[in-house]
């Protein structure tokens, strides 16, 4: 599958803001099954400085200065990217979940992709009980890995409902699991709780989702959004398997991957310190239009 | 008569030999660093001992004295974290608890303490440079990934950058066992504390026994400061750098000790946001614009140090340090994700990595640990569970709590849980050896007791290599139980001697920095010490003019004879204590001589006295490495002076003497910063604060007192207050009249009290500074002043009335801000919002 995404973000600011720096995270990565074409950041302002460069985990950044004063920032990021995952294994078919935390445990890779990266608490998924009690639930006796954690991500999606005026990127992990709804970025926080609690790597996945208009109607141009999901390694031979517990779905072709990382905390689009900027609003429009 | 007094010293000699002695009974089944397995002291401590007994329990209690003083006289202090009371007037400061009884350990011993703290300090330097490059020992298979992975302070962002987990000071924690070898107990390598702690308790002990030291061939200190300054110069590219000492502020518990370390070495002490990053390279916001820094000696967790990169909540960092030191612009020591090295998972895997590493056993082992994210190792913890320690693997990453426990003392079912959670996620988990401490002597109740202790141990990595203080920072418990030594927990520290057989190469026992080699740092000054000292300026001329008000007031209430107009005048002394904010209004507070006590004492009335020095003392704590020991001690007579004592109302004359005796100390602060404060920036800010804000109350006095109307007793009270009273009686035989009061203390350059003479001043400084550009162009500041003086010298006292004393008030007022906005950080610090959003 090829795509064309754009993907704009304004921040207004309420009075003038003299100096700001931030890192940006809106340019897809390669690999995962998907090879990126072309992928251009523009960003308005100009900034004074501007350096892209590839994070630790091979996530795309662009740090930039903008050192005049400016109430706007806009960036658009216009890519091509060309999708083909192979066919994930048949979960019945995947090793023992507690073999897999086991070889997860004694791996002596620190590459980039070594599921030792991803086996602890990071920033915004702290351990909570709760959560593991939850996925538990799904990991009796020796069940193959990639089974139980579909499993899970089904019934996070059964048992959660889908909120986006329920929480924000502050909102803590184990609320919006007590809750038992938000968005993506918090059923994917919460599945990667899980996981990692019963000692199984898993990493969070920014990107987007094609849409599917209903039949009859035309996509509406810019309400697409971006999205975030789980990946699980699932040992050494079958390695990284996208899980979506928002949609209940094994990642194929139609997730378009922008970053990876521990959480939302390693992947966020943009973090920055900006000069008392007062009050800001931020407007978003995505498009991820399948061309061919 | 002489040899019976020879005699009777010499039994009083041996009976305080005994005394001292007599209760001294090591505990069972600890080594003792004092008394041998025969109940003899041992021979290192002989010479100490004998000096000791020596002396006459007054002189003991007088040396003491001089080594407490000499701690509560540089302000040495313990800051326990959240422990901050503003009505307390040591705010939270704790004088450091100082044990007299020094810790000795002959030279040949330490010896082997110093070869195996050089050879760790090796060790993991070689290891800190694998992790963040290559990974060979992991891909060996000699230390799992995952031992690595779950530290908080593993930085992947640093991964392959120049010094990412460099090392330049390290400090082991030994204990000694029952066997007495000496176990290492925990690494450093984040950002070591207790080398300012080791020095101050040196000086102090130093200053107690300063005959033992000349006997007893103590190791010296210095030679270990210059070697650790020479590794961080040498790491920067120029020859002459500028070396910051980046401290988290005030509040953090040790921020003394970095004050001091900074003033002692030479460094400039600053906070995140007072450094910046443009165009990779590191600069300090200083009062002439941008300065680079090459080097930095953090003090903050490497996971704080920049909020773009790595931990995004952190409001101590610099945003894009990681970048300048990925592109070699800076040398942060120790490197920004040195404290990986600090988790106890690693510590089970010591031994191989040495023998692999560098062919040897371990020269101090460290006490056995089992990571129990190894399937073995977890049996084995699990096996032996009850008569092990069990403590998270990884400092709070957000998994278990940090402190270690003893599942031998828990309940059945605690013990089942922590089994549980063992089976779960072992790689959270270490389980170690129980090790119990020695004990050392500390002198209580006139005898010696054995108490445990723990000894930090520092080494440097100097030009010449690592180099170990031939001494350290020892902690001692006041429990009899010994296995978790915290400084929070209120135990004692005190010096440790190395005594050498040998007299030791005589370097000063009271080094100060020229003296240690130490060039000065360029004079540039940093805009927020600016800032605070002129706010500390401002402060303190602020409380002298609230005492001015609160003398006058009740002089004249207390004044037997009063003058025509008296009562109206104080109406509007006790009013204008209302309108400062100095003593609250309202119906309760009618009572002047009540507002007279709530201006001097009350902390809820900011404008008060005592809430004035209090906020000078917050000011100055955060430049106390630019304040002098006297100064400093200035804060605490006016606080003690200014607390009132409990329950009890002081009279009318009390309440006087008390606003007198304050105005006395206030004037001593004056005194020590013009004869002893050098004449450089720092200086002229704490003046300018002061000129601007005499220059402001001026103007209120004057408006107040001294309008057209104003009665004889009202103008007195106005040479009262800007004790212009002797002046004004030298040059007019008549009492008080309008326009030659106006023009003592508005317009005459002659009178160091009236407004004219303030700008001049001000003028003078603000001409000192430096300036940004050289276009030839006046900087605002220097504008507005100019103006101020030439209406100042062209005014004439009858134009002066209420609306012209009142442009001149703004005008001053207008000047503070223009300032602010030139020299001061003015919200460009890291309290600028972030912003982060999900898209």
């Amino acid at each position: 599958m090829i795509y064309e995404l754009r993907h704009v973000t304004t921040y207004g600011y309420g009075r003038p803001v003299p100096f700001s720096r931030c890192i940006l995270r809106l340019l897809p990565r390669d690999g995962s099954g998907q090879r990126v074409e072309k992928a251009d950041l523009t960003i308005t302002p100009r900034p004074a400085e501007r350096s892209d460069s590839v994070c630790f985990f091979g996530n795309r950044m662009t740090s930039i200065t903008i050192a005049k004063p400016h109430r706007e920032l806009k960036l658009e990021m216009r890519a091509r990217i060309v999708v083909d995952r192979p066919a994930p294994p048949h979960p019945g078919l995947t090793r023992g979940w507690e073999e897999v935390a086991r070889l997860a445990q004694e791996s002596n890779s620190l590459a980039p992709d070594s599921p030792a990266h991803h086996l602890y608490p990071s920033r915004l998924v702290p351990p909570v009980a709760a959560v593991v009690a939850y996925a538990r639930e799904s990991f009796g006796g020796a069940r193959p890995v990639l089974e139980a954690a579909c499993e899970l991500m089904a019934r996070i999606r059964r048992d959660f409902s889908y909120d986006p005026e329920a929480t924000e990127v502050t909102t803590p992990l184990a609320e919006a699991f007590a809750q038992r709804h938000g968005v993506c970025q918090d059923f994917a926080h919460i599945m990667i709780a899980g996981l990692r609690g019963l000692g199984l790597p898993a990493a969070y996945v920014s990107g987007y989702i094609r849409t599917i208009p209903p039949p009859g109607e035309k996509r509406l141009e810019g309400a697409d959004a971006s999205h975030a999901w789980v990946m699980l390694w699932c040992g050494p031979e079958t390695g990284w398997i996208g899980l979506d517990p928002t949609n209940d779905l094994i990642v194929a072709d139609d997730h378009i991957v922008t970053a990876v990382g521990r959480d939302y905390a390693d992947v966020a689009p943009l973090d920055g310190v900006v000069i008392g900027p007062g009050s800001q609003k931020v407007g978003v429009a995505v498009d991820v239009v399948p061309v061919g | 008569m002489a040899v019976q007094g020879r005699t009777r010293t010499g039994r009083s000699r041996a009976d305080r030999r005994a005394a001292l002695l007599a209760g001294y009974r090591p505990l069972p089944g600890a080594f003792d660093e004092f008394i041998d397995g025969q109940g003899e002291v041992r021979p290192h401590w002989e010479p100490f001992l004998s000096e000791w007994c020596a002396l006459s329990p007054a002189e003991l209690s007088q040396r003491f004295g001089l080594a407490d003083r000499h701690v509560r006289d540089t302000g040495v202090s313990y800051r326990v974290h959240g422990d901050v009371d503003a009505r307390d007037p040591g705010f939270g400061e704790r004088a450091w608890p100082l044990s007299h009884v020094p810790l000795v350990i002959p030279e040949a011993e330490w010896q082997v303490i110093a070869a195996g703290v050089t050879q760790r300090a090796e060790l993991l330097s070689t290891l800190l440079d694998d992790i963040y490059g290559p990974g060979a020992l992991i891909a060996k298979g000699l230390l799992p990934a995952a031992a690595i992975t779950g530290s908080p302070d593993y930085l992947r962002p640093l991964h392959g950058a120049p010094g990412g987990g460099s090392l330049q000071l390290y400090a082991a924690d030994l204990g000694r066992g029952p066997d007495g070898r000496w176990w290492v107990l925990q690494d450093r390598t984040q950002a070591p504390s207790g080398t300012g702690y080791a020095l101050e308790n040196r000086l102090a002990l130093a200053r107690a026994f300063p005959d033992m030291f000349r006997s007893m061939n103590i190791e010296r200190l210095a030679s270990f400061f210059q070697g650790f300054r020479a590794g961080l110069v040498a790491r920067s590219k120029r020859v002459e750098p500028r070396i910051c000492l980046l401290t988290p502020g005030p509040l953090n518990e040790s921020y003394f000790e970095q004050a001091y370390l900074a003033r002692y070495l030479g460094f400039l002490l600053v906070e995140g946001g007072d450094l910046v990053m443009r165009e990779g390279r590191i600069h300090v916001r200083t009062i002439a614009g941008l300065k680079r820094a090459d080097v930095i000696w953090r003090r903050i967790d490497g996971d704080f140090a920049d909020p773009l990169e790595l931990n995004a909540a952190s409001a101590l960092g610099v945003a894009g340090l990681v970048e300048a030191v990925r592109q070699g612009q800076v040398h942060v020591a120790n490197g920004l994700g040195s404290g990986v090295v600090e988790a106890r998972a690693l510590m089970g895997f010591m031994p191989a990595i040495a023998r692999q590493l560098t062919g040897e056993e371990l020269i101090l082992p460290n006490i056995a640990t089992w990571w129990c994210g190894q399937p073995q190792e977890r049996e084995t913890v699990l096996d032996r569970l009850g008569e092990m320690s069990v403590a998270p693997a990884f400092r709070g990453n957000g998994g278990p709590d940090d402190a270690p426990v003893l599942p031998g003392e828990l309940s059945e079912t605690e013990r089942d849980r922590l089994r549980q959670r063992i089976v779960a996620r072992g790689m959270d988990y270490v389980g170690q050896e129980v090790v119990r401490l020695s004990t050392m002597p500390v002198f209580q109740n006139g005898r010696l007791e054995p108490h445990p202790m723990t000894l930090r141990v520092f080494a440097a990595s100097t030009p010449e290599g690592w180099k170990v203080m031939p001494g350290g920072f020892c902690r001692i418990s006041d429990e009899p139980d010994a296995r978790a030594v915290s400084l929070r927990n209120g135990v004692r520290s005190t010096d440790v001697w190395i005594t050498s057989e040998e007299p030791v190469a005589q370097v000063s026992l009271l080094p100060t920095p020229d003296r240690i080699g130490i060039r000065r740092v360029s004079g540039t000054l940093p805009s927020r010490a600016a800032d605070n000292l002129f706010w500390l300026g401002r402060y303190l001329e602020r409380s002298e003019a609230t005492l001015r008000l609160v003398r006058a007031l009740l002089g004249r209430l207390m004044d037997a004879d009063p003058a025509p107009g008296r009562s109206e005048t104080v109406k509007q002394l006790a009013g204008m204590l209302v309108a400062w904010g100095a003593a609250g209004g309202g119906p309760a507070r009618k009572d002047p001589v009540a507002q007279a006590r709530a201006a001097l004492h009350s902390l809820d009335d900011y404008g008060s006295a005592a809430a004035s020095i209090r906020e000078a003392r917050r000011t100055a704590s955060v430049i106390r490495e630019r304040l002098s020991i006297d100064a400093w001690r200035l804060f605490g007579d006016l606080q003690r002076q200014l607390v009132p004592e409990d329950g009890r109302k002081p009279s009318e004359g009390e309440t006087y003497e008390i606003a007198d005796r304050a105005l006395k100390s206030l004037a001593a602060f004056s005194g020590l910063s013009q004869e002893n404060m050098v004449r450089g920036p720092g200086w002229r800010f704490l003046d300018i604060g002061r000129r601007l804000e005499r220059g402001i109350a001026t103007c209120r006095f004057a408006r107040q007192f001294a309008d057209s109307h104003a009665s004889g007793d009202s103008l007195d009270a106005l040479l009262d207050l800007t004790d212009s009273q002797i002046t004004y009686r030298s040059r007019y035989l008549l009492g008080a009249s309008l326009l030659p009061v106006l023009d003592l203390v508005m317009l005459d350059p002659y009178n160091p009290r009236s407004v004219a003479f303030q700008v001049e001043r001000l003028d003078a400084e603000i001409a000192d500074l430096p300036t940004l550009a050289d276009d030839g162009m006046l900087e605002a500041p220097r504008r507005l002043v100019l103006r101020l003086a030439a209406d100042c010298r062209t005014t004439e006292a009858e134009r002066l009335d209420r609306t012209s004393v009142l442009l001149f008030e703004q005008l001053l007022m207008g000047l503070s801000g223009a300032i602010a906005d030139r020299y001061f950080l003015q919200n460009s610090g890291p309290e600028g919002s972030r912003m982060t959003s999900i898209a």
